[in-house]
Parts: C-alpha cells; sequence; structure tokens
C-alpha cells in the first residue's frame, strides 16, 4: 500500500456498445404501445366516430382535469410518497370556490381553489417532511377529512356558484378548437417538465427518492424540499378544482371522487416506481391519455359502465407486469460491473 | 438438537482432492467483460486467494462460483454434484456458502436466529407444529463465542450490531452449515483489525475439516496471512496462480496492477508553525465521542485513528454536521460556527465523505454526471435552472481529472468500488472545500485506485486545505498523514508523528493506553 503506479491502472474495455438512442428509449415505452394498440382498436371499431372533432374534444376534455391531478401524484410519487388525498382535495377546492362569497367571478375561484389545494399540501407535507409520518397514512386521513369537509359544506347538495354562466362559458372556450381546459393542462405539462428536468429543484426531488440519505448528506435541504413537493402538488390539484368548475360550472359533492386512485394508475402506468426516483413525465401523460381513451372507447362501444372498471383495472395489471418484465431486463443489462 | 445437521465429515473429500473446476469461464455485461476466459482449480482444504485491482473481475468470479449471477460462456464444476452449477438454489445444494461484501443479516431477527438464517432455506418442513430451531440455545451461544461475538445475547435484535459484528455474525453461520466451498468476498472490508483473528480461527477451522476456501481480497498483508494459493486476476484474464509460501506482496501488486511501482512520497511536513488553526474543536460531545479537542492547520493531512466504536466516525459526523453535537465548540478560522445540518456545513465549506458510500455516497438511480454536481448544482445555475452546457462541460472535466471509468452517462451503482469512490470524492471536491473529512476513503478499494485517492487527499492539502482522514487501518495513516490522532473510548489519547510511529504503537495505544 506505500505503493503508487506510475500509470493509471489498467482499466477494463469502456463502453463500447451503445445503441442508437431512440431505438433504446423506444424499447422502454410500454405505455406508447398500449396507447398506440388502443387506438388501432379505436381506429377499426368505432374509427369514424372516434376520430370525429366532437369526440376528441370531449377525450381533451375529460382528460385535462385528471392530467392536471396526474402531474401532481407523479411529483409526490418520485419523492418516493404517494397522494391519496388528491381526489378529495379537488373536490374541497371546487365545492369551496364555488360557494365562498356566492362564486362571484371565475377569477376569484381560481384563487381560493388554489389557497385550499396549497393549504391542503402544506399540511400534507408538514406531516410527511417534518414530522415523519408515513405519505401513506397522511393522505388517508386528509383524504377522508377533505372529502368530509365536502360534503359538510354542501349538506350534499351541488354548489353552483353565481357566476356559473361565466364558468360554463370559460370551459368551452376554445382556442384554434382546442379547449382552453386542456391547453391549461398542457401548459402544466410543461411547466412540470421544466421543474423537474431543468431545475436544480428537480434534481433534488429526483435525489430525495432515490437515495434519501444521500441527499441529505450531499447537503440538500431535503425536508424543505419534500414540503414543496407536497404544497406544489397541492396547487395543481387547486388548480384541477377550479378546472372541474369550468367543467361542469357547479361543485358537486362527489367532485374528484377516486381521482387518486385513477391519478396512481396512470404514473404508474407511465412507468414511474413507486418507491421514487425514477419516472418521467412524459409516462404520465401517456398514463392519462391511456386511462381516457379506453374510457371513451368503451363507452363508444356501448361497454357497460360497470364492466369499464373492469377493463381499467385489468389494464392496470397487465401494464405493471409489463413494466416489471421491462425493469427485470434493464436490471440485468445495468448490473454491476466487476468490483 | 435433533434437528442441527452436524457437519458431514464422511462426505468432505480429503485434502488435496479437486473442489471445483472452472474452464472457460467468461463473464460479459454489455460493454464491458467483466472475465475473458478463466481457467481455475481449487482444492478441498486450502485457502486460495483471489485479487485483482478494482474492475479485475474478482468479485465477478465469487458469483460466479455461487450461482449468484448466470455465466455469458464457460462452466464450473464442483465435486461431487453430477451437472455444472447453473444458479444460486444449485450452487448452495452443491455445498457452496458465499460470504456476501454486505453481509446478509435481517435487522429485525434475533442474533440468534439471524445465527440459523440458512436453516429457513430448508422450508420442506413447513409443519409450524414440527420442532423449530432453538436459537437461544447453548449451542447458538457456542457458535457466536467461535466468532467473537460471545458478549452477545442471542435474543438481541440484529438491528443494534456494529458493521464489525455484522460480518462476524453471518461468518458464524459457517459453524452450522454443510458445505465444501466457503467464500469470504471482501470480508474483511467492514471489520476492522480486532476481528481478524477471529477470521484467522475460522478460516483455519475450516481449512482443517477440508473446506476449500476462497478468499477474495486485495488487503495484501491479510492475503498473505492466511492464504496457501494466490490467484491474480487483471482485465478479467487470469495472470498467474502462485504458492503464497514462493512469493511476496510487491510480487503480487505488480501483477495486479501490471507494472512496476514506485513508493509513496510521504507529503513534506506541513508549514503549521504560528499559523492559525483552520479548524479548532473543543471538547466535543456527541454520539460516542466525549470530550475530544484537536486542531486542524491549513495544507495539513491529520490522521485519526480509533478501533470501531472508539468515536472516530462520531467526531467526523459531527463536525461536518451529519449528526448534532452535543456539547462543546467548533471554531473555523477562529470563527465560532454552528453545523445542524449537512448544508450548514457545506455553507462553512466543511465536507465530509462518508464511510457508507452505498447508503450515503451516491445516488443510486443518477448517472456519474448527476452524483458529481449533486452538491454544486446551484452554482452551475441561475435562479433555479441548471446551465446544463456548463454541467456537461465540468463533468466531463471532472471525469477526466478523476480518471473515473465510464462517461458521465453511466450509472454509478454500475461501477466499482474504487470508481464510485472517485465519483463521490469528485462531488465533493467540486465544491471547493477548505475543510475536508474522509472516513474511511480506501475501504474496500484496490492497490490501483488507491494510490489515486491518496494523490488526491496531497493534492487537496497542498492547495492549503486542511483534511481529517479516518481510518481504521494504521498503515494507511502512516503512510498518507503529517499528524496522527489515536481514539480510544471516545477521547483522543495520544497524537503520534508518523515519521517515528509504526502500527504496533497505534494498535497498542488504540487497545490500551500505555503511560
Amino acid at each position: 500500500m506505500t505503493a503508487t503506479a506510475t500509470a493509471p491502472a489498467p482499466s477494463a474495455p469502456r463502453e463500447a456498445r451503445q445503441g442508437s438512442p431512440v431505438l433504446d428509449w423506444l424499447k422502454s415505452q410500454y405505455a406508447l404501445y398500449i396507447l398506440v394498440a388502443l387506438l388501432l382498436v379505436a381506429t377499426i371499431t368505432r374509427g369514424s366516430i372516434f376520430w370525429g372533432g366532437t369526440n376528441l374534444t370531449n377525450l381533451l376534455l375529460q382528460m385535462s382535469i385528471i392530467g392536471v391531478v396526474t402531474l401532481a401524484e407523479l411529483i409526490v410519487v418520485l419523492t418516493g410518497g404517494i397522494d391519496i388525498s388528491v381526489g378529495s382535495a379537488l373536490g374541497l377546492a371546487a365545492v369551496i370556490a364555488a360557494g365562498l362569497f356566492g362564486g362571484p367571478s371565475v377569477f376569484l375561484g381560481l384563487l381560493v381553489a388554489l389557497v385550499i389545494g396549497a393549504i391542503i399540501g402544506a399540511v400534507n407535507g408538514f406531516l410527511v417532511s417534518f414530522r415523519g409520518l408515513e405519505p401513506f397514512i397522511v393522505t388517508l386521513g386528509m383524504l377522508a377529512l377533505a372529502r368530509g369537509l365536502v360534503y359538510a359544506y354542501g349538506n350534499g347538495i351541488p354548489i353552483n356558484p353565481a357566476a356559473a354562466a361565466s364558468y360554463a362559458k370559460f370551459g368551452q372556450t376554445t382556442v384554434i378548437g382546442i379547449p382552453v381546459l386542456a391547453i391549461i393542462w398542457i401548459a402544466m405539462v410543461l411547466l412540470i417538465a421544466f421543474l423537474l428536468y431543468r431545475t436544480v429543484w428537480g434534481r433534488r426531488v429526483y435525489a430525495i427518492g432515490s437515495n434519501k440519505e444521500a441527499a441529505r448528506s450531499s447537503g440538500i435541504p431535503v425536508r424543505t424540499t419534500l414540503w414543496s413537493v407536497y404544497i406544489l402538488a397541492g396547487l395543481l390539484v387547486g388548480l384541477g378544482g377550479w378546472m372541474f368548475l369550468g367543467r361542469f360550472a357547479s361543485g358537486t359533492s362527489t367532485a374528484g371522487n377516486l381521482q387518486e386512485l385513477e391519478a396512481i394508475a396512470a404514473v404508474v402506468i407511465g412507468g414511474a416506481r413507486l418507491s421514487g426516483g425514477y419516472g418521467k413525465v412524459f409516462g404520465a401523460v401517456v398514463g392519462t391519455i391511456i386511462f381516457a381513451v379506453i374510457a371513451n372507447l368503451l363507452s363508444l362501444l356501448n361497454v357497460s359502465t360497470f364492466l369499464q372498471d373492469a377493463f381499467r383495472g385489468a389494464l392496470i395489471l397487465v401494464a405493471v407486469t409489463l413494466a416489471t418484465i421491462q425493469f427485470a431486463r434493464k436490471r440485468r443489462t445495468t448490473a454491476p460491473a466487476a468490483k | 438438537m435433533t434437528t442441527t445437521v452436524e457437519r458431514g465429515e464422511a462426505a468432505r473429500p480429503e485434502t488435496g482432492e479437486v473442489a471445483f473446476t472452472a474452464t472457460g469461464v467468461k463473464k460479459h455485461y454489455p460493454g464491458v467483460k467483466a472475465l475473458d476466459g478463466v481457467d481455475l482449480e481449487g482444492y478441498a482444504g486450502e485457502v486460495l486467494a483471489v485479487c485483482g485491482a478494482n474492475g479485475a473481475g474478482k468479485s465477478t468470479f465469487a458469483k460466479l462460483l455461487a450461482g449468484v449471477q448466470p455465466l455469458t460462456e464457460g462452466e464450473i464444476r464442483i465435486a461431487g454434484f453430477p451437472h455444472p452449477v447453473r444458479n444460486a438454489a444449485e450452487a448452495e445444494q452443491a455445498g457452496v456458502l458465499m460470504m456476501f461484501q454486505e453481509p446478509l443479516i435481517i435487522d429485525d431477527f434475533t442474533v440468534g436466529e439471524n445465527v440459523w438464517l440458512y436453516k429457513l432455506r430448508e422450508g420442506r418442513d413447513i409443519r409450524p407444529w414440527a420442532q423449530k430451531i432453538d436459537s437461544n440455545s447453548e449451542r447458538t451461544r457456542e457458535v457466536l463465542a467461535k466468532v467473537g461475538l460471545g458478549a452477545l445475547r442471542t435474543n438481541e435484535l440484529a438491528r443494534d450490531l456494529g458493521p464489525g459484528q455484522r460480518q462476524m455474525l453471518s461468518l458464524s453461520r459457517a459453524e452450522v452449515t454443510n458445505h465444501k466451498i466457503m467464500i469470504l468476498d471482501e470480508t474483511t472490508a467492514s471489520t476492522s483489525e480486532e476481528h481478524f483473528n477471529d477470521i484467522l480461527d475460522l478460516v483455519r477451522r475450516e481449512r482443517e475439516a477440508g473446506t476449500h476456501i476462497m478468499f477474495v481480497s486485495h488487503r495484501l498483508n491479510e492475503v498473505f496471512a492466511m492464504s496457501d494459493r494466490i490467484a491474480v486476476l487483471r482485465n478479467g484474464l487470469l495472470v498467474d496462480v502462485l504458492k503464497t509460501s514462493e512469493t511476496t506482496p510487491e510480487e503480487v501488486t505488480t501483477l495486479m496492477i501490471g507494472q512496476a511501482l514506485k513508493a509513496l512520497d510521504r507529503p513534506a511536513p506541513a508549514q503549521v508553525e504560528g499559523k492559525q488553526p483552520l479548524v479548532s474543536v473543543r471538547d466535543l460531545h456527541g454520539g460516542t465521542a466525549a470530550g475530544v479537542s484537536f486542531d486542524v492547520f491549513p495544507g495539513e493531512v491529520v490522521g485519526l485513528y480509533g478501533l470501531v466504536g472508539s468515536g472516530r466516525s462520531s467526531v467526523g459526523r459531527t463536525i461536518t454536521g451529519q449528526k448534532r453535537a452535543a456539547a462543546g465548540t467548533i471554531e473555523i478560522r477562529g470563527e465560532q460556527v454552528q453545523l445542524n445540518s449537512p448544508g450548514a456545513a457545506l455553507e462553512k465549506s466543511v465536507v465530509y465523505l462518508t464511510e457508507d458510500r452505498r447508503l450515503e455516497g451516491f445516488v443510486k438511480d443518477f448517472d456519474n454526471g448527476e452524483n458529481m454536481s449533486l452538491v454544486v448544482l446551484p452554482k452551475w445555475s441561475r435562479a433555479g435552472v441548471v446551465d446544463a452546457k456548463k454541467e456537461r462541460g465540468r463533468v466531463r472535466e471532472l471525469i477526466d481529472e478523476f480518471q473515473v471509468k465510464g462517461g458521465p452517462k453511466t450509472y454509478t451503482s454500475s461501477l466499482s468500488g474504487g470508481n464510485q469512490q472517485k465519483v463521490v470524492i469528485a462531488k465533493w471536491l467540486e465544491s471547493d472545500p477548505d475543510f475536508v473529512v474522509l472516513d474511511e476513503p480506501t475501504k474496500g478499494i484496490d492497490v490501483g485506485a488507491r494510490s489515486n485517492i491518496y494523490e488526491i487527499i496531497h493534492g487537496v492539502a497542498a492547495r492549503g486545505k486542511g483534511v481529517l482522514v479516518i481510518s481504521s487501518e494504521a498503515e494507511e495513516l502512516l503512510s498518507l498523514c503529517h499528524r496522527i490522532l489515536v481514539m480510544r473510548n471516545g477521547q483522543v489519547v495520544a497524537e503520534f508523528d508518523p515519521a517515528e510511529a509504526d502500527t504496533d504503537d497505534l494498535i497498542r495505544t488504540a487497545l490500551t493506553h500505555q503511560d
């Protein structure tokens, strides 16, 4: 050990083989294949209706709200957490935005919905990051709490904001044929992708999800970052609640019901790992589209709503199984080199 | 003890019989030929050391023998087993016992249950009322005593053990399993010198019982202390197999590295006379550290030696904000600081290189580039937005500068220990720290990469920074440091000048203080 090499130690051959990056990327896009298959089925069976303008607009409207909620779920899942309160939080944001001061304006509604979402996210995030509680349990509590408040606030009756007409008008607005709600969703997709891939914050989110200890000892403010993730998720969910009002012009007590399951499923189908540290915005978007297309297609095919749920469930199982096959293969090829 | 499977002495081959034969063994990972055609035979009743630099393929060979990973080409036959071994279950049936570098310990099982862990895989009898092994039996205590863990209670949770004790606990299973080949994969990497004699005893017992012992290591003093033959691997090829009694560590090192070596120059003594200390620690308490005081001057490499549990890591962790200090003061350039988190320490230009690389050193889902920029990313960004071009360029420079194998997009977790360590060191040094604490910087790292790391450490000191190296290897500190502090029972008990001290002085002082 009291010796030093005169030249660098012999190194094993450097990475020799590296396929085309596009091809490598395509190989791991299982969700994309499912989507393409679904679109093919749609084209073959109900092509003319499915690709019709009315249906496509409908489809976009259907996925815009859940799409924003899925983004919220994605950033939480990336940290290794889970948020099952998104559906209830969306409902609460929607009814309060509709009911507070009588819901006089669309803009005030946005503000109220964002504040409600942020508060719920902040409480979740505080308990998870500063009190060290399990995200599942915390958000399970929040799920029941927020939904209970939704029912209590409206006594189970839908709340119609004073500005219902403006909400309806806003929800039907289109820009060059694209509904404004879908544009909001796309904007959020771009925003979250930018935050995750291009900023220090995003890098920290991935680092925390993959290895909290390493992140902490590298001087990353783990708890504040984690908290900010939940707050941002809350803001997105609040936005989703406001978009709900835009679409339905009324704060129903079932608003956002069971959306947490759909959001988690979309995130997972998009290839994110529930234990954190791995997942892409693109995957979450594809996951969102898959579920919207399935629901749309099944109703076009006149399949009963009960069976629709079964289809959706089966699809989750298939997709998750495919993902594990893909992960297993990846692990084998990137197994540690010799020591 | 009817359920205890006693060693089938009769089933063991006579000493000198072939225990395993590997022919034309190849293992290719994408882009890396970890093993490229190795022929090797092992005999019963011998200790075969497998040596090599990082990436030479020694651990890979051990894993193939244990069936943990599949071969690309070639075959491995184990004496008494009808066909070549294809997977871990077959290897186990054939009598291979693998001791992994990271010991397989179940935290929530008791010490006794962990001793008998491998009995669980004989899971044919699942009747809940069937007679169970008594994990708190006299026999369990005997087994533990044999590996130097006699002081542990059998019903203690394994979670509470130190790294050295965990390794010894996993080794204790050798006493209760029926095996013909025992593989020790870098087993001594996480044990300290105090446990080494227990390992020697265990190996001697196994050897007398006719087991073939394969000792995968690059710690040559240990290799020479216990092996009969030494197989040297380099770049996935078997370079030579030598009789230990007929060779020297220098010869083996030369074979491992592939070229002649020059002695590491001891650094010129640091000029500290009349200078203000860079870091002054006074009466520090925290963890196992109980009242530690010392100074580090700019340009100085200070060593901190001690046995496991002596408080050396507690000192390293408390002065770098990894752990809160219970009491005491830390001054940096005369200014008293409160380091409550790694982030706060980083702001004061104080960094800590962890001894647990896998847990705290790097992010496993990150590639080299992302890991290297983990600490300094805010500096490479404007208003929180990463300057991707700057990051890419700087990462490429760092990879060249620190001679990291693999590119910016290679996953750090797929590299060998030495290269992983270089990535982690690069991550910290890029933040241009004034005071660097390195906890076991060469743990599990081979000779070639070690000298790289030593050169890096000297380079940091030469730039007028302060370095504190914590190590359980006396020899390493003697060749690396300007000054060595020895800790015992949470306190600094002595200070040595490496020019006037030897390994023996350090170990003796660490064990019992001589006045």
